[in-house]
């Protein structure tokens, strides 16, 4: 039996769903970023699925870029929350209600 | 094929679950490099072996780095476990999900599936060189701009990252660990007081060394 579409389809909206569980449940900031993440690896699989299966590379290039986004994001998101950790000595988001540093 | 399939998936599903479920953030990272690492071997499944290498280098290596030095740098402690937030929005939670769960059964049960096979038989279209081929002639454009998009990036990070401008001048401090100010470290030029300064907080710190910045509180 050979793999569908919909198969991958439903794995990453199973995963993009716990992605978004987690950002609504958890507390701390790094265990949200780590989630969105996850999110962005779900849509990933989706671009890759398509791709192979409807023989088209610019899913691939999509995957390529989304990954530098992510990438980026990292960077910029995780010298972010070391500033605000600096500054608030706690990494709950809900003590970062305010935007200010 | 459907093995592999059904192995990496339920991987992929496990690692999540147990991401989310995970208290010490340590554990979530560790459980995500493996939600990373079966989806690049998806990757490999769906004939697409130059994404499922970049997955590991870029995500499970770099990124993955990046979040676990954090972690230890900021030195965070297991999340307790206090009441859930949210916990008015139970009901509308249940009805939408009771409403997701009929739209997939209906999907499953009524709609035809696609007979569509994957590209089992040899192409290139995940190989390395048709995708160097589509980034420089068809998506050159969004190409470069992915390029100044990373510029942005360093520039941001060490903006964010950069410690002057946030304490005085004077001081030399490390958050939750001991507090020097430069008079101290001087020691040729200060020789009076060489006791160091233990505090839990920097603005502790800057009260019991009595560099209280003005800069920062005009601001605030």
């Amino acid at each position: 039996m050979v793999p569908q579409l919909s198969w991958y389809l439903a794995l990453s909206a199973v995963l993009f769903t716990i992605g978004v569980v987690g950002v609504m449940l958890k507390r701390n900031v790094i265990s949200m970023f780590m989630c969105i993440e996850l999110m962005l690896n779900a849509v990933n699989l989706t671009f890759v699925a398509f791709s192979s299966f409807f023989r088209d590379l610019s899913g691939q290039l999509f995957v390529f870029i989304v990954m530098t986004v992510a990438a980026a994001e990292a960077a910029v998101g995780l010298g972010i929350i070391i500033t605000v950790f600096r500054n608030r000595e706690s990494l709950d988001v809900d003590d970062a209600s305010s935007l200010r540093l | 094929m459907a093995v592999l399939f059904i192995l990496f998936a339920g991987l992929a599903i496990g690692c999540a679950i147990s991401m989310v479920v995970q208290r010490n953030p340590l554990y979530s990272a560790i459980s995500l490099i493996g939600v990373f690492i079966s989806l690049a071997c998806l990757y490999v499944t769906l004939a697409a072996p130059f994404i499922a290498a970049v997955q590991v280098i870029v995500y499970a290596g770099a990124i993955m780095v990046l979040v676990v030095f954090v972690i230890m740098l900021l030195n965070v402690e297991e999340e307790e476990r206090g009441p859930l937030r949210l916990r008015s929005l139970i009901p509308i939670a249940v009805m939408l999900a009771a409403v997701l769960f009929a739209e997939a059964v209906f999907i499953i049960f009524f709609v035809q599936a696609n007979p569509r096979t994957p590209a089992l038989t040899v192409s290139d279209i995940g190989m390395t060189s048709s995708i160097g081929g589509g980034l420089f002639t068809t998506y050159l454009l969004p190409f470069e701009i992915t390029s100044i998009l990373l510029l942005m990036a360093i520039v941001g990070a060490i903006t964010l990252a950069r410690t002057g401008g946030l304490l005085s001048p004077r001081a030399a401090v490390v958050p939750g660990a001991q507090v020097f100010s430069k008079e101290m470290l001087d020691r040729e030029k200060y020789i009076d007081d060489l006791t160091p300064v233990t505090t839990q907080s920097t603005r502790e710190a800057e009260h019991l060394l009595g560099i209280e910045n003005k800069d920062q509180s005009s601001k605030t």
